[in-house]
């Protein structure tokens, strides 16, 4: 038996998003591609271009 | 009531979907040049990262960001392909811009090294 049994569902998620937040995580941010469809893996194809262009411009500052 | 039924089960609002064989081309060579240049971003990033196989792996990002670049969407209409068209300008600027940093890390390993041998 353990104790993490009894702990409402409601004060984990409250932890897990705490925690996230600390580490800068998105817990959101894998969506089943059923529901994002074209949308959603677009906007993250062109996400992934912008983090290559911040990436590249912070190292030209160095 | 055929208008209610059309708006609840969307079939390709915006034209073709992403089974479109160019549109799929471009995604590819996208994938692969993040992948080759997120790696090679990693060791840049570091200091005394080996900045050989950072050299290796921006010209392999860069190919592939230029196959990309060659695939044409400027053609299409609608949301989808609107899309695939700012991907595009986002793929030339970050071509640009590893160019810019494989030329800077060249530079400066044919630099450094006659001095350290």
């Amino acid at each position: 038996q353990t104790t993490t049994t009894t702990v409402p569902q409601g004060d984990v998620d409250t932890l897990m998003q705490q925690v996230a937040d600390e580490a800068g995580l998105e817990l959101n941010m894998e969506l089943p591609e059923g529901q994002t469809g074209t949308i959603g893996t677009s906007t993250q194809v062109s996400q992934e271009q912008d983090e290559l262009t911040q990436r590249l411009a912070r190292l030209r500052q160095m | 009531y055929p208008q209610d039924m059309s708006q609840l089960h969307p079939k390709n609002p915006t034209g073709p979907g992403p089974g479109d064989p160019l549109l799929a081309k471009q995604k590819h060579h996208h994938r692969r040049a993040f992948e080759f240049i997120s790696k090679a971003l990693k060791i840049d990033e570091e200091n005394e990262g080996h900045k050989e196989l950072a050299i290796e792996l921006y010209k392999k990002g860069i190919s592939e960001l230029e196959k990309g670049i060659a695939v044409d969407c400027m053609g299409g209409r609608g949301e989808v392909w609107e899309r695939a068209q700012r991907l595009h300008d986002k793929m030339k600027t970050n071509l640009a811009m590893a160019k810019d940093r494989l030329n800077f890390l060249a530079l400066g390993r044919k630099l450094s090294t006659p001095g350290r041998r």
